[in-house]
């Protein structure tokens, strides 16, 4: 009501046709660019005051990433180091990828998933249930039953925050979060010593580890596994679903405004239990790849450091919730991510602990440019006009 | 009543939005105590004129002189000091507030410097409202007084702030004919005291009546500054329009079939679970358009929307060619055979990011052929597309351009093509030319009488009475959330008028 | 407005449930002996009573608080239960530890009234929460003085939300999407300072903790509380003061109105964006001192990731006390409430304390679950504003 442009101004009609051509390739593809630029740029300025050169420190990242591998490949240097790197950086992508999936997917239907944590950890234990029984299966049958465990877990507990919000309009920000605070206390009792689920070894806070038959395959070796591969498909799979079935139409309408898809007939509320359900079975997907593929059991103390679903909100924002966006930024984050390990990074050139942190902060800017066109346009086209750009607010009332 | 010397003078104002050019050098003035009309169709830019005058827009040209004095008006507080006031279209109160509340914020009366003094404020309202003779409560929440009352605390509002020019935009969109005429006599109360007042209107016959002079603007430029005195409805039209109008609807007499749409003992809630609609009772035939008057408010938004399923229905019937439809969904309903042209196009009729093909499979997006098993087929929905929109002349875009970036007109062909193509019994239309210009409304009219004259039930609410009397063959009037009468197509529109208030509740019961 | 009361009388009724289900499972044939049960249970039953209450059904809310009470104290008593256990979870430490649990929460729940009140979103207590408690500490080792510490947690929690200021207000940008930027943004820019400045950690001759006001009661002896810190005597007075301020001053009003309407509000000339950027700022220093509370008040030191989510439970407790200041203090009493039980039940009554962490996220979800739909928020919350 607040913001209604004047009915009688032509202008409030004529503004929004300013979102053709030219803008949409903008926000598409120039701003995510131009934000990704400007937080590398602040977050160099960062490691600058805090007495680093910025520039090895980025290179020492990028090298750390793996990134110098298809040139020492093609130059036909000894890429077994760099090879190692660029596969870690896939093997941290995949769950990455799937999770931002995840918050787009949500994003799609106008929901913002913050459970993504939760909604991992919950196929992740699915998953495990299912990989540490039924020895003796094939191989293909036990990952086959792993994987729709942990895509059941996920749809299990995002399932909740849909239906809540279904049902009592319960906001899904604040559902998610608590979800997620539950699912990793949750986690942490379940592996505790004397916990329901802790492993054979009784000084030991750990699960039980996966049989062999639930393992994925190692498609590159030594490190990246097949859960890479499922992470594309993932991406075809997502894209598919939005724009060719009807769920998919259903979603965008909802997303994009949820009266007119309510007048058009299409039941939101069902929408909004679906699209945070299936939401949850991505991020599911996620933990029960990172478990056949890399983990094998769970420490109660991951619960306490594996964050990957959070990182992956910036990297659906920064995709703008595109398949072939999230993909980049994806990998880019993995990259961010994987370059600044311990393991991976070089102490002299810049200590891991402050890169690892100097990574989330680059995350944080990333969320903030991409989420502010206004601001990219503005600095693109100078001062003139821009406080006309951009659309009109959403009708659709936060209640927050 | 007013002197000469003007109070105020606009000069070559000039005001551009993206693509247009709201003003081009329009000039205007105001004298002491006077009414000047600006009158206008949707989109000539009387609003971006008087938006400019009270500091919501700056102008790109031209400058404003108040006595004589140029002056610069970069914000609403510059207006307000300038004692200018305004009373908006869409009235800028604060439901959830009191009167007074309303009244005094931003110039609140205070105890000990940083205390509100709500007695203060209270008392001060009263003594304002008194002194123009106005009967109003302080302490009453805006959302629970009418929309007359709230008009007033508007115009209040301004005089609170010392304003000497009151601009007054589209005032009686909202209001009866009667609630109209008391209006008037505040307007003339207040120029006696010496107000001069900006009146905009697209009502010829308001103007007639309450302007001392009339301001013509057309497509952005000032057309035309007349005296009162010898101007006529014609003649206004023409400046107005450009062209010779033929207000007129060109029809045959009806000829009603076998009802399609009935309608029993209806009671709906509205959002605050209020009652507001009231045990409607009514039928539409095949072939005839039923108009239902009233003004905005009275249940009108709650009846359609429990006629299309969007909001439930308390107690009552309503029956599609007999069919019982009262606890069907909206999709079924659809598929029963209703079509609706929804009151706000742009926040329900269509989907602004989506493109023309898949706003006009809004509905049909899961039937074959345009999808199976579940999978869309997009391609389909073009060629659908294709064919509707040049069908209904849509300009601006093909099937995959996007929503958004079509005119008002445009838009709401695409909504009226999507509807009819679907082949509906009932044709529910809500306020179908909101905000359109001339042209399309003309389309808008001529298209709803075709689908009369196809068989349809056409039901139409609108809050223009012009627009119901020259389409509807019948005229239902709302009032209150019930039904006060109803009438034939030569009813006058002071009989309307008194039954849109509630005058002839107890002759119909 | 009849079905809305009888929504809550429905809401009521099932606290009341709840509360002689906390009771009754205790008794054959259920004979549960376990104490989380009657624990969780009546503690819904308090939450559900609660949201009833507030809503404005009091006769049926109140009793659903009662027999929530009464139901859990007659759950652990007829678990057998000892009573040296009973009374050693249920003793006036537990007040004032609910009290040193909810005194950030209620600072920043101030905060995101503010905020929300003026037609802000501020998903990003959390983070300014985080921030005002890494630059409390670094405040008081820099300087030696608590005082100071304060004073650089609440300029820097201004300052981050400033940030999230200028990019919903000014540059438009989803309110929710920045909110969430600034918790990340906070999260690794407080780790990023932390490990750089304190390599080996602080110790805690080197934070100068804010005081309690243990001396200005010796003279009656020991009055409960009294080693409760300045803080959170100070939380009492921000109450009361935001209830002030919203409530009955000109600027309350116009930040109200920013709030409902923001056009409304401009077209009387009042700046919208000046407003709401006070607001915004205001909310950032208010949760700042709840972190500092939490580092400096209350710990005595910083570690990473320290808000550990206090930040979204205090923005459900404003949605549960409905955008208004004392509600959702009551609000963010029943959640410290929820925290301050794990502690005597982990001791005492041998539950897992990963179970009972759980529990004032399990009691958010519900609260949440419970009025949000109804709890009416701002008209113009989370839409930016266009000047024309």
């Amino acid at each position: 009501m607040s913001v209604t442009p004047p009915a009688q101004v032509p202008e409030a009609e004529e503004a929004y046709s300013l979102r053709t051509g030219a803008q949409e390739l903008a926000t598409g593809f120039l701003v995510p660019l131009a934000a990704t630029l400007l937080a590398f740029l602040i977050g160099g300025l960062v490691v600058l005051l805090t007495g680093h050169n910025p520039i090895t420190a980025y290179r020492a990242i990028f090298e750390g990433a793996g990134f110098n591998w298809p040139y020492e490949w093609l130059t036909g240097q000894d890429t077994r180091a760099s090879g190692r790197d660029l596969q870690q950086t896939l093997r941290t992508a995949t769950p990455l990828i799937l999770s931002a999936l995840a918050v787009a997917f949500s994003f799609r239907c106008g929901l913002f998933n913050i459970g993504g944590q939760g909604q991992y950890w919950v196929g992740f234990i699915f998953a495990l249930l299912v990989g540490t029984h039924l020895e003796g299966l094939s191989r293909p049958l036990h990952v086959l039953l792993c994987v729709a465990a942990g895509i059941l877990g996920g749809a299990f507990w995002g399932g909740i925050a849909g239906f809540l919000r279904a049902t009592v309009g319960a906001h899904e920000v604040i559902t998610t979060i608590m979800l997620n605070w539950i699912a990793i206390y949750g986690g942490k009792w379940l592996f505790e010593l004397d916990g329901p689920l802790q492993g054979a070894a009784p000084s030991l806070p750990r699960s039980e580890i996966i049989f062999d038959s639930a393992t994925l395959w190692i498609i590159w070796s030594p490190y990246l596994h097949a859960g890479f591969l499922i992470a594309l498909l993932a991406l075809v799979v997502y894209y598919v679903v939005l724009n060719r079935t009807t769920l998919g139409f259903e979603v965008r309408a909802v997303g994009f405004n949820a009266e007119a898809a309510r007048y058009g007939g299409i039941n939101v509320r069902k929408s909004y239990f679906l699209a945070l359900a299936i939401s949850g079975a991505f991020a599911g997907l996620a933990g029960t790849v990172d478990l056949l593929g890399v983990k094998y059991a769970v420490d109660q103390s991951d619960f306490d450091t594996n964050f990957v679903a959070f990182t992956a909100i910036a990297v659906a924002l920064l995709g703008r919730n595109k398949a072939v966006g999230i993909l980049l930024a994806g990998l880019l984050f993995a990259a961010l991510s994987t370059g600044t390990s311990s393991r991976n990074l070089d102490p002299d050139v810049f200590e891991p602990a402050l890169a690892t942190d100097l990574a989330t902060m680059i995350q944080a800017l990333v969320i903030f440019f991409v989420g502010a066109e206004l601001l990219i346009v503005y600095l693109w086209r100078g001062t003139r006009r821009y406080a006309r750009l951009g659309r009109p607010p959403a009708e659709e009332p936060a209640p927050l | 009543m007013a002197d000469d010397a003007p109070l105020l003078e606009l000069k070559g104002i000039t005001k551009r939005f993206p693509g247009v050019v709201a003003n081009d050098r329009v000039d205007f003035d105001l004298r002491r105590g006077e009414v000047h009309a600006l009158l206008g169709e949707n989109g000539a830019g009387k609003s971006t004129l008087v938006n400019v005058l009270y500091g919501l827009y700056r102008p790109d040209e031209g400058e404003i002189l108040i006595n004589g004095k140029p002056v610069e008006l970069g914000s609403p507080r510059d207006a307000i000091d300038l004692g200018i006031g305004m009373v908006h279209q869409h009235f800028m109160l604060i439901p959830v507030m009191t009167v007074a509340e309303n009244i005094v914020l931003g110039v609140e009366p205070t105890r000990e410097k940083v205390l509100l003094d709500e007695d203060a404020a209270e008392e001060r309202v009263k003594q304002i409202a008194r002194s123009f003779k106005f009967a109003i409560d302080p302490h009453a929440r805006i959302e629970n007084i009418g929309v007359g009352q709230q008009q007033r605390v508007e115009i209040l509002k301004a005089l609170f702030r010392g304003a000497e020019i009151l601009i007054l935009d589209e005032p009686t969109a909202v209001l009866t004919p009667q609630e109209a005429l008391e209006l008037f006599g505040i307007l003339r109360t207040l120029t006696q005291e010496g107000m001069s007042v900006i009146f905009i209107s697209h009502k010829l016959h308001e103007v007639l009546e309450i302007a001392d002079r009339v301001t013509v603007l057309r497509r952005g430029k000032k057309i035309e500054t007349l005296p009162r005195e010898g101007a006529t409805q014609e003649q206004l039209a023409k400046l107005m329009v450009g062209r010779e109008v033929f207000l007129r609807v060109d029809k045959k007499p009806a000829e009603p079939g076998e009802p399609l749409l009935q309608v029993e003992d209806l009671h709906v809630l509205d959002q605050r679970g209020l009652p507001a609609v009231r045990g409607v009772s009514f039928e539409v035939r095949a072939g005839e358009i039923v108009g239902i008057a009233g003004v905005d408010g009275n249940g009108q938004t709650e009846l359609i929307d429990a006629l299309t399923g969007l909001t439930k229905v308390q107690n009552g019937v309503i029956r599609i060619a007999g069919n019982d439809i009262t606890r069907d969904s909206t999709r079924e309903r659809f598929d029963e055979g209703i079509g609706h042209i929804p009151e706000d196009r742009q926040r329900r009729g269509l989907i602004l990011d989506f493109t023309l093909a898949e706003n006009i499979g809004l509905h049909d997006y899961r039937n074959e052929p345009n999808s199976r098993f579940g999978w869309l087929r997009p391609g389909r929905l073009v060629t659908l597309a294709r064919r509707l929109l040049k069908e209904f002349d849509v300009r601006g875009g093909g099937p995959t351009t996007l929503a958004s970036s079509l005119s008002g007109g445009n838009q709401q062909k695409v909504v009226i093509a999507r509807e009819v193509e679907r082949d509906p019994r009932v044709l529910v239309a809500g306020q179908p030319t909101r905000g359109l210009d001339v042209g399309a409304i003309e389309f808008v009219h001529n298209r709803l009488v075709e689908e009369r004259d196809e068989g349809r039930a056409v039901l139409l609410v609108s809050l223009e009475l012009e627009e119901i009397m020259s389409l509807s063959d019948r005229i239902l009037v709302i009032f209150g959330g019930e039904i006060v009468g109803e009438y034939g197509p030569d009813v006058t529109e002071e009989e309307l008028g008194v039954a849109m208030t509630g005058g002839t509740r107890e002759a119909v019961a | 407005m009849i079905d809305r009361y009888r929504n809550f009388r429905t809401v009521a009724a099932v606290g009341i449930a709840l509360g002689l289900a906390a009771f009754l499972l205790a008794l054959p044939p259920f004979t549960i002996r376990t104490t989380i049960v009657p624990i969780v249970l009546g503690t819904g039953a308090l939450a559900l009573g609660l949201a009833a209450l507030s809503q404005g059904e009091r006769r049926l809310g109140g009793f659903a608080i009662g027999v929530g009470f009464l139901g859990t104290i007659g759950g652990l008593w007829a678990q057998g239960v000892d009573e040296d256990t009973l009374g050693a979870v249920l003793t006036g430490g537990l007040l004032a530890s609910t009290l040193r649990f909810a005194t950030p929460l209620a600072y920043a729940a101030m905060g995101g009234i503010f905020s929300e009140r003026s037609g802000v979103v501020n998903i990003g207590l959390e983070g300014m929460m985080l921030i005002g408690a890494f630059f409390a500490v670094w405040g008081s080792v820099w300087s030696g003085s608590w005082v100071v510490g304060v004073a650089t947690a609440m300029l820097s929690g201004g300052l981050l939300a400033l940030v999230h200021a200028v990019f919903s207000i000014h540059l438009r940008a989803d309110q929710i999407v920045s909110g969430f930027a600034v918790n990340l943004l906070a999260l690794g820019l407080t780790g990023y300072l932390y490990s750089s400045i304190y390599p080996e950690g602080t110790t805690k001759g080197q934070v100068k903790r804010v005081p309690s006001l243990e001396n200005a009661f010796d003279f009656l002896g020991w009055v409960p509380g009294s080693d409760l810190s300045l803080l959170v005597w100070l939380m009492f007075l921000v109450v009361i003061l935001s209830y002030v301020v919203l409530f009955k001053t000109p600027i309350g009003l116009r930040i109200r109105s920013v709030g409902e309407h923001p056009r409304a509000a401009d077209t009387v000339g009042i700046s919208v964006y000046g407003i709401r950027y006070a607001a915004v700022i205001t909310s950032g220093v208010l949760a700042a001192l709840g972190g500092a509370f939490l580092s400096i008040g209350f710990t005595g030191r910083f570690t990473e990731n320290m808000t550990g989510g206090r930040g979204y439970i205090a923005l459900a407790a404003v949605i549960f006390g409905k955008w208004r200041p004392g509600w959702a203090f009551v609000a963010t009493l029943l959640f410290g409430f929820g925290f301050a039980l794990a502690i005597p039940l982990q001791r005492e009554a041998d539950i897992s304390s990963n179970v009972i962490s759980t529990l004032p996220y399990v009691l958010t979800l519900i609260a949440v679950a419970g009025v949000i739909g109804r709890s009416i928020p701002p008209a113009a919350v989370g839409r930016p504003y266009v000047k024309q």
